[in-house]
């Protein structure tokens, strides 16, 4: 046999026992630093009220809403739907299989957003997908959602049509607001008049 | 940071670029390892050349290897690797068929391609089975359906169905190819050399 064959069979058992010998690795669950940073960073895990309202009301079976207030709270007031997970608890093997998942989308929220965002922090961390908080959190959903505040006369359309969203959603969330969708006001348009320059005569030329 | 294509370090277009480039090269290699020729690689089944089994067991337990030091050191999730998924039945008679392909027509799919490269009419005609197999399959299909989805085991690897460690199971693998090595060249020197 070959002197070069027998080098590389040593070789390749060498590396191939090398394998036996690694000490244990070190718990491998965290994603990596870089990324959690950029995704605390970027913005995209808020959700607005309106956003989550629209889609409650649509019936989107996507939609999982999870409360991480405690349970007092939770029994208080609650968003339709959701389930109570209080944030001492949320990294219970109990609640892995509903957070950890690559299927519905789950949206954190509390009073205001910081439990929330501590949720949505321990969780993003362990790789969970899917990942959305309230923006603003139950404050935010009853001063938008609940009890929503007609836009001043000079509002654009768009003021006019979020707040006539509103007042449908809080009669469907049972705010028990009657408050009665305003039609926005065409506003006239202004003209400017634009002076014409006169014309400068051609001077000279070939 | 791996697998590339999944984590971005490398563009989805360049990924086909680069899958250009390692079909290319891989088609030279086999044909510059005489690979194109159905004589060399039925030889195995006659027990004159074994520089198939030499060449797919190294690279099996090379990339084996390789994959898992890479994943312990942290350059690849090994997690995020595509596993194919398992249909027992349908893979086991599968795999018979394609063994008796491969002995008959001394190609398989991958070779063929090279064999027509170089112009060898044998691999013109097999590429063209290989297409009438792929219609046949297809036209059939409705009938073999149900089998064909039979037996389904998940995307599982061998260390997941059976538990066994990993890094266990490859140094079982690279002890198993050294031996079968061994053996191949003490069979190789025992018999005369065949010219082709």
């Amino acid at each position: 046999m070959q002197k070069r064959y027998i080098f590389l069979a040593i070789l390749f058992i060498a590396m191939a026992s090398g394998l036996l010998f690694l000490p244990d690795m070190k718990e491998k669950s965290q994603i990596p630093v870089d990324v959690f940073l950029n995704d605390i960073h970027s913005n995209n895990r808020h959700l607005t009220s309106d956003e989550i309202a629209k889609r409650i009301i649509n019936g989107d079976p996507m939609v999982f809403l999870v409360d991480v207030r405690t349970v007092e709270e939770y029994d208080n007031y609650s968003l339709p739907g959701s389930i109570n997970i209080p944030l001492k608890d949320i990294l219970l093997d109990d609640w892995a299989g509903y957070l950890d998942q690559d299927i519905v989308d789950v949206i954190f929220y509390s009073n205001d957003d910081i439990l929330s965002e501590q949720a949505w922090a321990l969780c993003k961390q362990l790789g969970f997908k899917n990942l959305y908080v309230l923006d603003g959190g139950l404050n935010t959903w009853f001063e938008t959602i609940m009890l929503p505040k007609e836009p001043g006369e000079l509002a654009s359309t768009a003021a006019f049509d979020l707040f006539s969203f509103r007042t449908g959603a809080s009669i469907y969330f049972g705010s028990g607001s009657t408050a009665v969708a305003v039609e926005a006001k065409p506003v006239k348009k202004k003209t400017i008049p634009v002076k014409k320059k006169a014309k400068r005569e051609a001077e000279g030329g070939c | 940071m791996g697998p590339l294509t999944f984590n971005d370090i490398i563009s989805t277009e360049w990924n086909y670029v680069i899958a250009l480039l390692i079909g290319l090269a891989f088609g030279y290699i086999l044909e510059a390892s005489g690979f194109s020729s159905s004589r060399k690689l039925v030889g195995v089944f006659y027990g004159y050349d074994f520089v198939v089994i030499r060449v797919f067991i190294t690279a099996v337990s090379v990339a084996m290897i390789t994959l898992l030091y890479l994943d312990y050191l942290g350059f690849l999730d090994f997690s995020m690797l595509y596993v194919v998924p398992t249909y027992i039945n349908a893979q086991v008679v599968g795999s018979i068929i394609m063994g008796i392909g491969f002995l008959m027509g001394g190609f398989c799919p991958g070779t063929s391609l090279t064999a027509v490269a170089i112009g060898k009419i044998d691999g013109m005609v097999f590429t063209g089975g290989i297409w009438l197999g792929i219609f046949g399959f297809s036209e059939a299909y409705p009938y073999i359906e149900d089998f064909n989805n039979s037996g389904y085991l998940g995307n599982v690897t061998i260390m997941d169905y059976f538990g066994i460690n990993a890094y266990t199971f490859a140094f079982g693998f690279a002890v198993f190819a050294i031996i079968a090595f061994t053996v191949a060249s003490k069979i190789r020197k025992n018999i005369k050399e065949i010219q082709y």
